[in-house]
């Protein structure tokens, strides 16, 4: 692909961008959130035609208009959302809608077999989509794209959904493609992964191609991420830690009930003072989401106390919590801390409408002047205020949301997976303005499930299992290990 | 050879709606002119007559204005309560109870002063419709009972109780047994306007511009969006959705009861069984057109008037009544159509996928 | 009966306004164009084909242009819209099938009185420009229960009814009669539908018939469900409107039917000469608005005579269908010997006569 250009209203998304990639390898495509990197796959894909560039596959130029005609040239597409039909077996899904004749399950069953077997794909192709797990179901979403005969496999984040170990095996599968002479174009941008098994790799940056076909045997993971920001990379330095203030945060006996009705917290107490981050780590689905939505008054608790600032606020309603100063990052950015198909000005005033007000009427300077101020504070990249905000990159979506809940100085912040599937500078922006809010004597809680982060950031850290906090450790001291052990459930925590 | 596929745009057309819709009418018209061809008629003096008949002159303009009413009031229903992701489709039902509401206050009132009696029967309409709301309303919010069934089975409901009232206890004594209701009084009609537009047309547009303005300034119709976006983050913006829930249904019934009530004294000037004409359905259209905004619905429901109208009025120059039916489903479709292409193209693509020579032709391209 | 006191009141004083009225026509006109207005599709096979089979047969006869539109709601503005767009076309004699459309017409006429407004199935009328046609649909009902009664084994006859309406009732009641002038010991069981076409709705009902034992199934409705029903049992079945024998060719056995040519060609020449009279016409089989369908083959030559017989001593006047005695369904004479019933109370009747089982409310 050379000198690719592909501009929409507003955005120019992709700007003279180069892809080389070689048969029989693994290439790494990477990039920051809003780099380019979905739009050139989708150009490649023949999702997107491009307005300006050229693609050669195998030295021939195309022109795709529709994705049929990209993988007529040998071109597949794995999406980050799987397009499977639920009902319906693996071998059904694999050949659905490419098989122009009568087919005999048996055979189909059989040749779908022979090829999984061929690339070491482990599948049952006779059963049903809605039983397989995730990396289950990228397995037939590849197999889909082997049987149309693909030659070039895109894969867009595809360890986005899976296990570690899920996406080991992953490695190994692409590997054999690759050495049957396949190409592969993964786009992440874990960078551990790419170190891990890729052979080759591309960065991208504003649209533009800043480093081309980069050996990943001649780099590391340090250069790549530089290249991706463009600036020095990323820091793991721990911020200065701070002398804890009086407790803003007071859980006790905490007990309630998740989804399915089962108790999902036992007891649990939990202290954090003005002027730290308490880091909660655990295996997901352990309490640590109702944790947060009972303390945010979003879940009825069966028993115990949530004090706020020494007054008691258990049961109370969120907007009451969100007066009396506790901020709230959510897990779900788009069901629950967003309405993303309201503008963007709305949104920024989700939590405070009612502060916006002149009798009935929002005051649409007012609201617009909040907003203008939350995108300026908070760096949020947006285009017209009054658009959907489904219309943001990820990252500047959860920089409204956050900068939403930091703006009024709230004394107790409860953030739930704050960065999770931010690129690496909104992962940093978001990282910074937790710290910041700690800085300025808020009482943060932070949630999640990249304990690196935890370790960075958290001043103390707790560990969840099963509904109960079941060990305390001092993340400049503790051992990954001793953690680890205690968020399966192993072995007792150093005693808080 | 090639082939048309309707292929997802990257972007939604900026602007592009008027184009669009200009388009998916054109598109329309010229299937309308092969349909006509094929049974028989001069599709020129056709739609010459469609369009004379709805807005050639200002008496036809206030035909068409009187059939917006309740189309738009209908559609008004639906879609306030699609704001809030509700589906409100027992809009018929509720016109239904409006006019039967309507009625029993011209019964009472037959001895009130004019202005006193004509008030006094639109808000019976809007009482009526809110109560026969109330139910689903109720069944929805306190116990997660899905409004879409509650409303459209009250619809058959409604209709069977006005015709127990037509043969029973309201039938004319007059009327020899006949099943008829009585006429209301003459100074409970709707004063006119001019043609035969009556006030009702000022009324509906009042009460659509008030519902725009709630829904898009205030701070009842921003937790509405809310709501309607997301139930959890409407929760989590501090939002009762119970009591919401519960409000803007029961509102909905309310405004198309008011289409009930201003039929009963703008066109019908009696309770019949066929008052409410099927515009409670048609409001889900109207609705539907106008991507569920209340503050489209009344250019939406003008629309949709002249062409039931003029599609009717056709019939009169020997075109059949399923002909016409036809007709005025492929302008509206064509209107709808338009939304989906403004949204998505047509694009010709070579019948062996593995050609890629050919340059396509892109309908609705406009960027 | 106070109903029927006040109906003869009417009628009375609309006879004089009509007489005095008599020399008012409307003006003639060179080219009088009819424009019908029906309430069903012209295609139902039933009350509306009917009218449109009487529309083609006027226009062919008295070389005027016709036009229609069908399926026309009741109820609502779509009446009025459609009269005024034939008016604006310069139609000047206006035809209105059904009672719905009755005030609607009356105020129209009112604004239009160079217009001749005539209203099929209704009571009201001017003097000058809008009067009503009926017809006696109760001598044919009575001459198809004459067949029906023959026709029955289990003596148990079903009636799909529409509503309970002086003229819906009085079909069933001339029907029965017509049964138990042949088979005295025939009943005639009623469903009432609430509906006037609804194909099925007017199925189930007849179904529901068939369920008890009825193996004959009359009806007061629009549409062939009911026969398809009778058909499928291996019934028998009384049609309505118009010969329908194609829709249920084993189960038909006759039917009463419309004959509107005549009635509309008297009506469209008078508009045309300028001599229309508003009128509220009752047309009788001897008038040829009703008849009675050809008779199965297979129904007994005898009983097909009988009918011939009654047939025509009801045209040369020997005979009336509500003539005494008659009782009603508890047992109670209403008619006594040797009486017969007056328009009047038959256009009101409101009770059913001994026979049928049903209730009229």
């Amino acid at each position: 692909m050379s000198d690719i250009w592909k501009r929409f209203p507003g955005v120019v998304a992709n700007a003279g961008a180069n892809l080389s990639v070689s048969r029989g390898s693994i290439h790494a495509v990477l990039g920051e959130n809003g780099a380019g990197k979905s739009t050139l796959m989708n150009v490649l894909a023949g999702v997107y035609r491009p307005d300006e560039g050229e693609v050669r596959v195998e030295g021939v130029a195309h022109r795709f208009r529709t994705p049929a005609d990209a993988l007529a040239a040998g071109i597949g597409m794995v999406h980050q959302e799987f397009r499977l039909v639920p009902s319906f077996t693996v071998a059904e899904n694999v050949v659905l809608g490419a098989a122009a004749r009568i087919l005999r399950r048996q055979a189909i069953e059989d040749e779908v077999a022979d090829l999984a077997e061929q690339f070491g794909l482990a599948t049952r192709p006779d059963r049903p989509v809605w039983q397989l797990s995730m990396g289950e179901r990228q397995r037939v979403e590849i197999l889909k794209a082997l049987w149309r005969d693909a030659h070039i496999l895109i894969l867009d984040e595809p360890t986005a959904v899976l296990t570690p170990a899920e996406a080991d095996e992953l490695g190994v599968v692409l590997r054999a493609m690759a050495d049957a002479g396949r190409s592969v174009i993964f786009i992440s941008h874990k960078l551990h992964e790419v170190t891990g098994f890729c052979d080759e790799a591309t960065v991208l940056r504003g649209g533009r191609t800043v480093a081309a076909s980069v050996r990943v045997a001649d780099t590391d993971a340090g250069e790549l991420a530089s290249l991706m920001v463009g600036s020095s990379p990323m820091t793991t330095e721990r911020p200065p830690a701070h002398p804890a203030g009086p407790p803003l945060l007071e859980v006790s006996g905490l007990s309630a009930l998740g989804d399915r009705g089962l108790p999902a917290l036992q007891s649990v107490d939990l202290t954090v003072r003005s002027g730290e981050i308490v880091g909660i780590a655990g295996v997901a689905g352990n309490g640590q989401r109702e944790l947060c939505q009972v303390v945010a008054g979003l879940r009825s608790a069966t028993a115990g106390t949530v004090h706020l600032a020494g007054d008691d606020l258990t049961g109370a309603s969120p907007r009451k919590l969100f007066q009396a100063g506790l901020g709230y990052i959510p897990e779900d950015r788009l069901g629950v801390g967003l309405a993303p198909r309201l503008s963007v000005v709305d949104n920024s005033i989700l939590r405070t409408y009612e502060a916006h007000r002149r009798g009935p009427f929002i005051v649409a300077e007012r609201a617009e002047a909040h907003c203008v101020d939350l995108v300026e504070r908070f760096g949020v990249r947006t285009g017209p205020l009054d658009d959907p905000m489904a219309g943001l990159s990820g990252g500047n979506l959860q920089r409204l949301l956050v900068g939403r809940e930091l703006s009024g100085r709230p004394r107790v912040v409860v953030a739930a997976q704050p960065t999770r599937g931010l690129d690496v500078q909104g992962v940093k922006a978001i990282q910074d303005l937790l710290v910041e809010a700690r800085d300025e004597g808020a009482a943060v809680l932070l949630v999640s499930e990249d304990l690196d982060e935890l370790l960075t950031l958290a001043d103390r850290l707790v560990v969840m299992h099963d509904g109960e906090i079941v060990g305390e450790f001092d993340p400049t001291t503790a051992a990954r290990s001793e953690i680890g052990e205690a968020m399966i459930g192993h072995g007792a925590g150093v005693g808080s | 050879m090639s082939r048309p596929v309707l292929v997802r745009r990257e972007q939604a057309l900026r602007g592009g709606q008027p184009l669009s819709f200009a388009i998916g009418l054109v598109v329309a018209l010229t299937i309308g002119i092969v349909l006509l061809l094929g049974a028989g008629h001069d599709p020129v003096a056709i739609y010459e007559r469609m369009f004379v008949a709805a807005l050639g002159d200002p008496d036809s303009w206030s035909v068409t204005l009187n059939r917006a009413v309740p189309l738009g009031l209908a559609g008004l229903a639906v879609a306030v309560a699609g704001s809030m992701g509700l589906w409100n489709i027992g809009a018929e039902g509720q016109i239904l109870a409006g006019a039967m509401m309507a009625a029993g206050v011209a019964r009472i009132g037959e001895g009130w002063p004019g202005p006193v009696l004509v008030t006094a029967i639109l808000v019976g309409g809007v009482v009526g419709g809110s109560l026969w709301a109330l139910g689903p309303a109720v069944a929805r919010s306190q116990i997660g009972v899905n409004e879409i069934l509650t409303t459209l089975m009250l619809n058959e409901v409604a209709l069977r109780l006005v015709q127990w009232l037509i043969h029973g206890p309201w039938k004319d004594p007059d009327s020899f047994n006949f099943p008829l209701a009585p006429m209301i009084p003459d100074h409970g009609r709707l004063p006119t306007l001019f043609g035969r537009a009556h006030v009702g047309v000022i009324v509906a547009l009042v009460v659509i511009a008030l519902f725009a303005v709630a829904v898009n300034r205030t701070a009842w119709g921003f937790e509405l969006r809310v709501a309607g976006s997301s139930g959890a983050t409407a929760r989590y913006a501090g939002i009762s959705l119970e009591r919401k829930t519960a409000t803007v249904l029961v509102m909905a019934g309310g405004v198309a009861g008011l289409a009930g009530g201003i039929e009963l004294a703008g066109t019908a000037d009696r309770l019949t069984e066929g008052i409410s004409n099927g515009f409670g359905y048609a409001g889900i259209i109207v609705a539907a057109l106008a991507l569920m905004r209340p503050s489209g619905v009344a250019a939406v429901a003008v629309l949709f008037g002249a062409v039931q109208i003029g599609g009717q009025s056709i019939q009169t120059m020997g075109v059949s009544s399923s002909v016409s039916t036809i007709l005025q489903a492929l302008i509206l479709f064509g209107a709808i159509g338009a939304g989906v292409l403004s949204r998505y193209q047509v694009r010709m693509v070579p019948g062996d996928p593995g050609d890629p020579g050919g340059d396509g032709v892109q309908v609705g391209e406009a960027t | 009966m106070t109903i029927h006191r006040r109906l003869l009141g009417l009628l009375a004083v609309v006879l004089t306004l009509g007489m005095v009225a008599s020399a008012c026509g409307s003006d003639e006109g060179a080219d009088t164009k009819a424009a019908f207005i029906y309430v069903g599709p012209v295609g139902d096979a039933g009350w509306t084909y009917a009218h449109d089979q009487g529309r083609v047969a006027a226009a062919a006869e008295t070389g005027v242009e016709t036009a229609y539109v069908e399926a026309v709601p009741e109820g609502t503005a779509d009446f009025g819209n459609h009269v005024r767009d034939f008016i604006d076309q310069g139609y000047n004699v206006i035809i209105g099938t059904s009672f719905g459309y009755m005030d609607d017409m009356l105020a129209l006429a009112d604004e239009y009185p160079d217009v001749v407004f005539e209203h099929v199935s209704g009571f009201k009328q001017n003097d000058t420009n809008f009067g009503n046609t009926f017809g006696r649909m109760y001598e044919p009902r009575y001459l198809t229960g004459m067949v029906a009664g023959s026709a029955t084994e289990s003596n148990l006859l079903g009636y799909v009814a529409a509503f309970p309406i002086p003229e819906v009732i009085r079909g069933i009641n001339a029907f029965t009669l017509g049964v138990r002038a042949v088979n005295p010991d025939a009943q005639v069981e009623v469903i009432w539908t609430s509906t006037w076409f609804d194909p099925a709705v007017e199925g189930d009902s007849a179904q529901a018939l068939l369920d008890k034992g009825a193996d004959v199934i009359a009806m007061h409705q629009d549409s062939t469900a009911a026969g398809e029903k009778a058909e499928a049992a291996g019934a028998r079945w009384v049609s309505y409107n118009s010969d329908m024998s194609a829709f249920a060719p084993n189960a038909f056995l006759t039917a009463p039917v419309w004959d509107w040519g005549p009635r509309y060609v008297e009506i469209i020449e008078a508009a045309k000469a300028g001599t229309y009279k508003p009128d509220s016409y009752w047309g009788s089989m001897a008038d040829g608005v009703v008849d009675i369908a050809d008779i199965a083959a297979d129904v007994d030559a005898g009983v097909k005579a009988a009918v011939a017989d009654k047939k025509a001593a009801i045209i040369a006047g020997n005979f009336h269908v509500f003539s005494g005695p008659i009782n009603d369904q508890d047992g109670h004479l209403v008619v006594a010997a040797g009486e017969t019933m007056d328009d009047g109370s038959m256009l009101g009747m409101d009770f059913f006569v001994e026979g049928v089982i049903g209730s009229t409310g």
